[in-house]
């Protein structure tokens, strides 16, 4: 339940930041965070397709798998605990690389970046205990 | 379970409200704002604009105070400012006054830019040298040293390349960006792009960040006024 309220969480922050990035939120002068360098900077999109778009891609993903886990025919699957710590292992390896490129490399910082890291991590986090129930079915 | 499917409306609700707030909220007001009377004649006098595009005796100011280091001043100087242009300062409407205003614990090249860009109106070339330094942004911004980079934009625009590079390594300029960065401060300037639209006093239009129809607006709400 964790997962899926918090990829919605995540989708929503992912969304803003694709719609700054496609100008279709009012620009945000320089002074007021860094979001803008960040966003400007050729580290914000992967070929034509911006990042944020692939986070908000990913957080959908998740909340429907985490959606999907909760309902009774799927409730018992295996699959689906694996396919979200999988998702949110490469959500945290992804936003770690971005964070990286924040701090070293563009050298500024967007708040919404981190806040959507710090919300993968989590993610990430509360998807283990579930995977650890079914490797002790497994083992046992 | 039915518990977290309240909660998860609730928070699609909120979530939906405040992403719908700041995608929509931006939209100024057009309020006239205090600008003051500057009192400090030396910094009026010493605090010369980078460039004045259009008629110097247009009826409406567009005061703006930019960082070329700021994303959002290159995507209003590439972006809106030809709209302007084409909409009011070829017709003689309005002048856009362009000061500089580098944020320096942001942007650690900016001064150097704007004394760059001096460098090439010196040359009478500013405004080439303000697109393309401008339009080079992201590729200068991220390095450790753009002294380097502005010399070889010089170049690319086929300047007197050794006047220019005497002018960069000097301390030319420096006092009046220095001077234009303490006139912004004294019209309380917090960010940019910022833009003062008057027509030579009140009321004065303050904007941030941009776009081409809030500069409309505010350059077709100064000119009514008089």
């Amino acid at each position: 339940m964790a997962v899926a309220i918090l990829s919605l969480v995540g989708a929503f922050v992912a969304f803003y930041l694709l719609a700054a990035n496609m100008g279709w939120t009012p620009p945000v002068p320089c002074g007021s965070g860094d979001c803008a360098t960040v966003q400007s900077s050729k580290y914000a999109k992967v070929g034509p397709v911006p990042v944020s778009g692939i986070g908000l891609a990913g957080y959908v993903a998740l909340l429907a798998l985490a959606l999907a886990g909760l309902q009774d025919r799927l409730g018992r699957s295996r699959l689906i605990p694996f396919l979200l710590f999988g998702g949110a292992l490469v959500g945290v390896l992804f936003s770690g690389y971005l964070t990286y490129l924040e701090a070293a490399v563009i050298k500024a910082w967007c708040r919404y970046c981190v806040a959507s890291a710090i919300i993968i991590t989590i993610v990430f986090v509360a998807t283990l205990p579930e995977l650890k129930r079914i490797r002790r079915g497994m083992g046992a | 379970m039915k518990n977290f499917y309240i909660i998860i409306v609730a928070v699609a609700v909120v979530g939906g409200g405040v992403l719908y707030y700041a995608m929509s909220g931006g939209t100024p007001t057009l309020e006239p704002v205090e600008l003051g009377e500057l009192d400090n004649a030396e910094l009026i006098e010493l605090a010369q604009p980078a460039y004045v595009f259009g008629d110097d005796d247009a009826p409406v100011t567009i005061m703006e105070f930019a960082d070329y280091q700021c994303p959002v001043c290159k995507r209003f100087g590439l972006f809106d400012k030809p709209q302007v242009d084409a909409e009011f300062i070829s017709s003689g409407q309005a002048k856009l006054v362009l000061h500089d205003y580098p944020m320096l614990d942001l942007h650690p090249h900016a001064f150097l830019a704007a004394r760059a860009a001096r460098c090439a109106g010196d040359q009478d070339r500013y405004p080439e040298y303000h697109d393309l330094v401008f339009d080079t942004q992201e590729d200068w911004s991220p390095m450790a040293s753009a002294a380097g980079y502005f010399k070889d934009l010089a170049a690319q625009l086929e300047l007197d390349t050794s006047a220019f590079n005497s002018c960069l390594d000097s301390d030319e300029h420096a006092r009046v960006v220095s001077a234009n960065m303490m006139l912004g401060q004294a019209f309380q300037v917090s960010g940019t792009p910022t833009l003062f639209v008057h027509r030579g006093g009140p009321p004065v239009y303050r904007l941030g960040g941009s776009r081409f129809l809030d500069v409309k607006q505010a350059v077709e709400s100064a000119g009514d006024e008089n």
